[in-house]
């Protein structure tokens, strides 16, 4: 190890450098920011200790897309895993079709968020409408104009955007299971059911801890689609976290209200996600 | 072996890192620079000064330069360089670092009152150049700090409720007639009774998302007779909302006959600026937009001749602004104070052509296809093309017109607060009680 410290060096040190100044650096300052009264333009910064984070638990935006956010997470984290790894299963069974379909399933992944917020939009909006009331069916109109067809839009944008990311990562884990172990289950008379419970999940496991991670941080932090799908609105409700700091830093111009709703939103996606390594890892098994 | 492996390595870590070192470098501007003819035929006796334009309409970037060309053929000793930010990029941080690196421009562009006091001593004082006396009631209001005119108006710009010319007529709706709320309440009645032989699908078209339109532009319609001026607006600790309640017959009006995708007022909440110009008022299936000048390109675009027989009817609060629409200016030309003083005066007489003499007022019509805010235009060569800029400047002749107070707003106040609050309202989570005592309460805590 020590013969190549000055290679480990060269290696790490670009990175690490670009990691310290764009982010670590701003983070610590950030929290810096969040006990002034910054409005991001003026040059006589105050302090003001802890009345920014006092203030939000009387913020009611903040405290709805709070909510919004989480449980856009908790719907979204559950939908695209089973998506991703219902697809995986399929693609990983000898069809003809299977390598044709891997690509189809993972393009949408290739589409930038906002592109594909507008390209949805379009479809919510307009190709719905025309679906609905040419079949007569209410359910179809009308999408995006409230919180329901919104929060749902979403799911369904993200769903179809993250789902082909999922699926090549169970791919990789369901691939790598000893095909020794699912020939003994086949020799001992399990049911196809039987071997998905008792050997492929637990073997996939790592692939849960790695995709639950994903998903988690993703839907807490999404932010260019739900620009582009719904902007917020309408009134404001569909805003999820990360709008409602951007809106507050730039739109009413509140740097320090800002940086102080990005620390704690820093700090709870952190608890939640390492909470859920923690415990996803405990249960992986090997081989 | 080893020793050209880490060699081999060495290098490819330098050359990532310099990529690295190298991706941060700054792209200098390239724009328009000089040919470098060598001929001096200076026809006056003036020193050569340089004029740096740091500019913000991305638009009309080509005709600015075709001008600066064209006023550097007539007075050899100046030369102008243009540079352009803005359209997606942030031309306020973009001036900010022009500013503090040192390479101060000597023209560039402020947005009204919170700009006028942010730059204030970098502003010239232009309150005794010629156009002053020239510029439309109001145009200045916004720039004019301690009795100073800071600014110069780039262009103006209105709105209303655009009509339909064609289907007014077989209605048998005379669009000069309508002036009060009450006009165009019969006139809405009277279009929905013979929706179907207008082939029409709705009255007007109301783009619920775009909060812009409901927050910023349709409030002004109340606020611009409670404020005289942005500046009012600006200084306001509190508001009345005195106007509320013709502001409610407005947004019911529109909500009432608005074009509703699904048949459900919130559903009004799904359409945005594209569906209401293009898809909708452009194909003639509405009657009625609010919208401004600058949706004419975009109806233009669908329906050439449609677009030639549009026009603006006023959004009145009865008894109180008949007649009248808000026209105001988006944005404004200031001269760097702390450049030389020929500088300043190659700068000042630069923008003075530009807009007051012949030459000029051709290109800013033709060319810029602006509408000038400032008077003496009147000639027939300098018509304004599209019938939507005519009617603005109709309207600004005859001295009918409102001041732009949504720029005085508190800062986020128009669009994220109470723009957002009457989507509530038009989707039915939201009393008007409520969206009136919200609005005076986040007024009054922004400006605390």
């Amino acid at each position: 190890m020590k013969k190549n410290n000055l290679s480990f060096w060269m290696f790490v040190g670009p990175v690490l450098l670009a990691f310290i100044v764009v982010q670590l650096l701003p983070l610590i300052i950030g929290i810096g920011y969040s006990f002034t009264d910054w409005n991001g333009i003026k040059s006589n910064i105050n302090f003001v200790g802890f009345e920014n984070y006092a203030g939000l638990f009387k913020d009611k935006e903040f405290i709805a897309s709070f909510k919004f956010t989480g449980l856009f997470t908790l719907v979204s984290v559950v939908v695209l895993n089973a998506l991703g790894f219902g697809l995986a299963l399929l693609v990983t069974r000898e069809n003809k079709l299977s390598n044709i379909l891997r690509t189809v399933f993972f393009m949408p992944n290739l589409i930038g968020g906002l592109i594909l917020g507008f390209l949805w939009n379009f479809i919510f909006t307009e190709i719905f409408n025309s679906l609905g009331s040419l079949l007569n069916m209410k359910w179809m109109m009308g999408w995006l104009s409230d919180q329901k067809t919104g929060f749902w839009g979403l799911v369904i944008l993200m769903s179809w955007q993250m789902a082909g990311y999922l699926m090549v990562i169970y791919i990789a884990a369901l691939q790598n299971i000893p095909q020794e172990l699912i020939e003994a289950s086949q020799i001992d008379g399990a049911s196809p059911w039987q071997r998905v419970k008792s050997i492929v999940l637990p073997m996939v496991r790592p692939a849960f801890t790695v995709s639950l991670f994903l998903t988690l941080s993703n839907s807490f932090k999404l932010y260019d689609q739900n620009l582009s799908l719904t902007a917020g609105g309408p009134g404001n409700q569909t805003q999820m976290l990360a709008m409602n700091i951007f809106n507050t830093a730039f739109t009413f111009d509140q740097m320090g209200r800002a940086q102080a709703k990005a620390v704690i939103f820093f700090i709870v996606v952190g608890a939640i996600s390492l909470t859920q390594v923690y415990y996803s890892k405990k249960g992986e098994v090997e081989a | 072996m080893k020793n050209i492996k880490r060699v081999v390595a060495l290098a490819c870590t330098l050359a990532l890192t310099v990529g690295v070192m190298s991706g941060c470098k700054s792209n200098t501007d390239s724009g328009s620079e000089k040919e470098g003819t060598g001929k001096e035929t200076v026809t006056t006796s003036d020193k050569p000064v340089t004029i740096d334009i740091f500019q913000f309409k991305v638009e009309t970037k080509d005709q600015l330069e075709k001008a600066a060309k064209l006023y550097m053929e007539e007075n050899k000793n100046v030369k102008i360089n243009i540079q352009t930010v803005g359209g997606g990029d942030d031309y306020g941080a973009a001036l900010r670092t022009k500013f503090s690196s040192g390479q101060e421009p000597t023209i560039y562009n402020i947005g009204g009152m919170q700009d006028a006091i942010d730059w204030k001593e970098k502003l010239e004082d232009l309150s005794s150049e010629p156009w002053v006396s020239q510029a439309f009631e109001g145009t200045l209001e916004a720039v004019k700090l301690e009795g100073k005119v800071l600014g110069m108006p780039f262009n103006q710009e209105g709105y209303g409720l655009i009509y339909n010319k064609a289907v007014l007529e077989k209605a048998g709706i005379d669009p000069k007639s309508i002036k009060s709320f009450s006009d165009l309440e019969k006139a809405c009645e009277t279009l929905e009774s013979k929706k179907t032989d207008l082939g029409l699908e709705a009255v007007i078209a109301l783009p619920g998302k775009e909060d812009w339109v409901l927050g910023l532009h349709m409030s002004n319609f109340a606020f611009s007779n409670e404020y005289k001026s942005v500046v009012d607006a600006f200084n306001a600790k509190t508001t009345e909302f005195k106007y509320a309640d013709g502001f409610k017959k407005i947004l019911d009006l529109q909500v009432k006959y608005a074009f509703k995708p699904d048949g459900s007022n919130k559903s009004i909440n799904s359409v945005d600026y594209a569906t209401q110009v293009e898809k909708k008022f452009a194909l003639g299936k509405v009657a009625f937009i609010q919208q401004g000048n600058w949706a004419y390109g975009g109806v233009a675009g669908i329906d050439e001749e449609l677009a030639q027989n549009i026009g603006f009817v006023p959004v009145a609060i009865d008894g109180v602004s008949d007649g009248k629409i808000p026209v105001g200016v988006p944005m404004y030309w200031a001269v760097n104070s702390k450049k030389t003083d020929d500088e300043k005066k190659a700068a000042k007489a630069f923008l003075n052509w530009l807009y007051t003499s012949d030459k000029g007022k051709e290109m800013i019509i033709k060319e810029f296809k602006f509408i000038p805010a400032f008077k003496g235009y009147e000639g027939d060569n300098l018509k304004p093309a599209d019938p939507l800029a005519a009617d603005i400047l109709n309207f600004s002749n005859a001295g009918n017109t409102l001041p732009w107070v949504f720029m005085g707003y508190p800062t986020g106040f128009g669009q994220k607060q109470l723009g957002a609050d009457m989507q509530k309202y038009i989707a039915g989570e939201l009393t008007w009680e409520k969206l009136v005592e919200n609005a005076k309460a986040n007024w009054e805590t922004a400006r605390k």
